[in-house]
């Protein structure tokens, strides 16, 4: 880690490599979990083809949750993570980065328990359902990177000071 | 930005300053939705014109109907529609009510096909075809092929469906007996298995895929698209 950058910034502040990655994988979020929800609603996945098992993945019980398509609650809150990005990047403020990287173990836990459901309940495989599933494990993981190295410089201010 | 952040004042005087940063602000934002709203187009502009344009077959050849299809409807109408489908497939499933539809509208003037092309990712499918076709075997293989897709809910969960099968056909008054043997005989195996071969030959990539006249079509979207399709299809004919 550049370092060097990092105890430039007002303590605790995320570098910025973190942020352009939150950036770009929750942008990635958004337009795969797009893309899955306009499928849902225009109803044109109407097909079975030899080549892939995804119509059965979202046309199961387990892609709505109280009638809503968890396509279109994964677009919702990876758009949640960019605008709580940028408002960080606008403001400044550590306490919304923190929420933000708070906020990404649901995306982690849910795309955990799809992909349980996918593997072992529904018995098919839905590759735009995965990449959401990786790309929410990715910003799970970036968040506890960025969380970890804002306590440990927390860590080390305090004994100094 | 980092400059704006030291900039933090607390007046509330509109500054050239605090202006700027209003402006900056405003931009930041639009941008953010211009991009969201963008992705959001670009992409249901994509799906919605891949659909559409999808050419159901590899290669558009024509197709010979067999004697050995499943009809309904005018057998002796110059209009045919046949139907490659798999009744474990949910896009079939959605397709079964606007065929039943379009059957009640247009079964006097087209004669409609059934053949079977069970997925290899669907693991019932291939049972269900043949229980369709055993049911067939004591003439009633359309009341059969009603009843797999209306439960197509129930079964497709089953580890194995047999039993649920054998128990539609003693619904339907057929001997269960002989229905439970006809589905393992190779003569049903084969049944299938020449319609999915015929299926291949003919280019079919998924389910379900239409032919009409032995052609060919993309799959039409939704009754009203269908029905203006055969409309024109009987029209021309007559």
């Amino acid at each position: 880690m550049n370092s060097e950058k990092f105890s430039n910034r007002p303590s605790g502040a995320p570098p910025n490599w973190i942020l352009a990655l939150f950036l770009v994988f929750s942008f990635m979020g958004f337009a795969d979990s797009t893309y899955l929800t306009v499928k849902h609603y225009s109803g044109t996945p109407l097909e079975c083809s030899i080549f892939h098992g995804c119509e059965k993945v979202t046309t199961s019980p387990y892609a709505n949750l109280a009638g809503i398509p968890l396509a279109l609650l994964g677009m919702i809150y990876y758009a949640a993570i960019i605008v709580l990005i940028v408002a960080h990047l606008d403001s400044r403020r550590k306490s919304i980065f923190v929420f933000a990287a708070r906020a990404t173990v649901i995306g982690f836990l849910a795309s955990a328990w799809f992909v349980y459901l996918q593997l072992y309940v529904i018995r098919a495989v839905c590759p735009y359902c995965m990449l959401s599933a990786v790309v929410s494990t990715l910003l799970f993981v970036l968040g506890r990177i960025a969380l970890r190295s804002r306590t440990s410089s927390k860590r080390g201010l305090t004994p100094a000071g | 930005m980092k400059r704006n952040a030291k900039q933090k004042k607390k007046d509330n005087t509109t500054s050239p300053r605090t202006r700027l940063r209003f402006a900056q602000r405003a931009v930041l934002w639009s941008a953010v939705l211009i991009i969201l709203g963008l992705t959001v187009l670009i992409i249901a502009d994509r799906a919605a014109r891949r659909a559409p344009g999808k050419r159901p077959v590899s290669l558009p050849t024509r197709i010979e109907l067999s004697p050995a299809d499943w009809v309904k409807g005018n057998s002796e109408a110059k209009v045919s529609l046949l139907e490659y489908s798999d009744f474990e497939c949910p896009g079939c499933g959605s397709y079964y009510p606007i065929l039943k539809r379009l059957f009640d509208e247009f079964g006097d003037r087209v004669k409609f096909l059934y053949r079977h092309f069970p997925l290899p990712q669907h693991a019932q499918a291939d049972l269900a075809a043949r229980a369709a076709e055993a049911a067939g075997r004591q003439g009633r293989f359309w009341e059969m092929h009603d009843r797999i897709f209306e439960n197509r809910a129930t079964w497709s969960k089953q580890a194995d469906a047999e039993e649920t099968f054998i128990g539609y056909a003693g619904e339907l008054g057929l001997d269960p007996q002989r229905f439970r043997t006809d589905l393992n005989t190779a003569d049903v195996r084969n049944a299938v298995e020449e319609d999915r071969k015929s299926g291949k030959r003919a280019g079919v990539q998924g389910t379900p895929t239409f032919f009409l006249n032995g052609w060919p079509i993309e799959t039409p979207r939704g009754y009203d698209e269908f029905r203006e399709i055969l409309q024109q299809a009987v029209r021309s004919a007559s």
